[in-house]
């Protein structure tokens, strides 16, 4: 592209740059000036209860953070929800993925019928489940009990353990359509020359998986991981309605626990600072992603 | 032989068809299932999987809120429907808004060279590292500021900066799947590059469009922690927000219920079905590629 394309007056960078200035803006105004604003929050103490008592105390939010029992419990639940969500989320994925990429009768109504979940916000996602786990008349105790598979009612969501299982299946089902029509779609780039230079060589089934459909999935797969990480890490909306992070603190994750600090302790400085240690864990996720993946040197950027 | 092979196969194929279809239909059937039953069916144990007396009492409930039968919660049944339009003008505000900017900076992005265009590139996608629940204190102050708390306006504005990083990035991959050399032929038959945007790129590239829109559309459409903090009346609460209403209201009749979240569901899933295969086909040429 060269100058005369462009115009007599304008550079190619001042009109690249002209082109982002819409997007810098909103993004700068709702996303850049909250960040640092929210930082500088959480280096102060700051509780709406007592909003005299609004003072700079550097990193002693932090170190409370750190020092707290809530923290840790609630780091060992985010962290456990998200490993079994997205190993879960992945795995499903690309199984069904591959499944949606051969052919066979009704392909394109069961690709159309997979994005179901996608459609259904996280509120009446999380409605739909609670019903579904309902001790008393819920589907998947009338479901097991008739198939000879329980032999009482049991309540899914007042046990710890299947509180938090129970969190990770209504996550996993709403969160899946996302992951596969990604992956489908990587699939569906597979140039057919790398399938039928694969067959000349005389590789076939699990072999050609292993060397053509896997290192073409790599990249997607990195991007499916980081997208459903940070999904996982903020489930906000099917806490709310389903668990309100019991029983006890089960299904208390860090971001329940920022919201909890924030708008029922009203402890604005802190619940910044925990709103900041989400972020950094994040952060650190996606750069251990990166790290293993473009680390190895198994594919180029 | 080789056919018998093959048969067995698609069968197998089938098979697991029916299971993944199955998987991701169950669930949501028996809301749907649910939302045409009466009360006392829809608590009956064990459950009755079909409504064996089917009805639209719930469904007339939201059409003439209080007129059928009076409720506990109705005042969230008589919210549900302009809740709809709210969120219909809500995400669809920001799919638009998504595509122009997102138009213009993917554009930057894909075709021209400037210097700090992989800094701002990263700094865009790394807007979104940070989640919703850090924001949405300075976000209300900043909203309160500029005076748009209770505002579709102002949720407009928070989902666009949510979305607009993965757009630009879907549509910069997109461009730069379109072959350039049509660009440049338009621009030697004389056309201005804005009449060379939208006869010969902003067309060839309308599947990563649609794919675009879509995803600013289902967020827009999702999300709650945002619609329930920065508004605070029906003019601007959005579905899920009312929905969430009733949700938490034990009291609720539970048929009434599954209908609003019918109801709920209903705009984008529509969406979703009539534009499923543009939508993998605007991600095959863009977002995997990276």
């Amino acid at each position: 592209m060269t100058a005369r394309v462009i115009g007599r007056r304008l550079t190619e960078p001042s009109f690249a740059f002209l082109l982002n200035v819409p997007a810098l803006l909103a993004i700068v105004l709702l996303v850049g000036y909250p960040i640092v604003y929210s930082a500088w929050l959480s280096l102060h103490h700051y509780n709406l209860k007592r909003p005299r008592l609004f003072r700079f105390v550097g990193l002693e939010n932090y170190v409370g953070i750190l020092r707290s029992e809530e923290f840790w419990s609630a780091l060992q639940v985010t962290l456990l929800f998200t490993a079994l969500g997205v190993v879960i989320v992945v795995v499903l994925a690309t199984l069904i993925a591959l499944l949606l990429n051969e052919s066979f009768p009704a392909r394109g109504l069961v690709r159309t019928l997979v994005l179901i979940p996608w459609a259904i916000p996280p509120v009446v996602n999380g409605l739909m489940w609670q019903w579904i786990y309902d001790a008393k008349v819920g589907a998947l105790n009338g479901l097991l009990v008739s198939l000879g598979l329980l032999a009482g009612y049991r309540g899914w969501l007042s046990d710890p353990t299947s509180a938090l299982l129970a969190l990770v299946t209504a996550h996993v089902w709403n969160a899946l359509p996302l992951a596969v029509i990604l992956l489908l779609a990587a699939l569906q780039s597979i140039p057919a020359e790398l399938y039928d230079a694969g067959h000349v060589d005389g590789s076939a089934g699990w072999r050609l998986f292993r060397h053509v459909t896997l290192p073409w999935l790599a990249q997607p797969l990195l991007v499916v991981l980081i997208l459903q990480t940070m999904l996982a890490v903020r489930v906000f909306d099917l806490i709310y309605v389903l668990t309100a992070g019991g029983p006890g603190t089960a299904t208390t994750t860090l971001v329940w626990q920022t919201y909890l600090t924030t708008f029922d302790s009203l402890d604005f400085g802190l619940g910044n600072a925990y709103a900041y240690t989400v972020s950094l864990i994040t952060l650190g996720l996606a750069l251990l992603y990166f790290h293993l993946l473009y680390g190895r040197g198994e594919f180029e950027a | 032989m080789k056919s018998g092979k093959r048969r067995r196969r698609t069968l197998w194929l089938t098979v697991a068809g029916v299971l993944v279809a199955a998987y991701f239909l169950a669930p949501f059937s028996w809301l749907v299932l649910t939302s045409f039953m009466h009360e006392s069916d829809a608590m009956a144990v064990p459950p009755r999987w079909l409504p064996d007396r089917p009805t639209l009492v719930n469904y007339a409930t939201f059409a003439a809120p209080g007129g059928t039968r009076s409720i506990v919660g109705s005042r969230a049944a008589e919210n549900t429907m302009p809740s709809i339009v709210n969120s219909l003008v809500a995400a669809t505000g920001t799919a638009a808004l998504n595509l122009a900017l997102g138009i213009l900076a993917g554009y930057s992005f894909a075709r021209l060279r400037f210097p700090g265009r992989s800094t701002l590139l990263f700094l865009y996608l790394g807007s979104r590292m940070v989640p919703g629940i850090a924001l949405i204190v300075p976000l209300y102050l900043v909203i309160k500021t500029l005076g748009l708390l209770d505002s579709l306006l102002a949720l407009v504005m928070t989902y666009l900066t949510f979305t607009l990083p993965f757009t630009i990035w879907l549509l910069k991959s997109y461009f730069q799947g379109i072959p350039r050399e049509l660009e440049e032929a338009a621009l030697v038959d004389g056309c201005g590059r804005a009449r060379m945007m939208l006869r010969v790129l902003l067309p060839a590239a309308a599947p990563g469009l649609v794919a675009a829109a879509m995803f600013a559309f289902m967020t827009a459409w999702n999300d709650y922690l945002f619609a329930v903090i920065l508004t605070s009346s029906m003019a601007a609460k959005t579905v899920p927000v009312v929905v969430a209403g009733f949700a938490t209201d034990v009291t609720t009749e539970r048929t009434l219920m599954a209908a609003g979240g019918v109801l709920a569901v209903v705009p984008p899933l529509v969406l979703a079905f009539l534009f499923q295969r543009l939508i993998v086909q605007g991600l095959v040429s863009g977002a995997v590629k990276g």
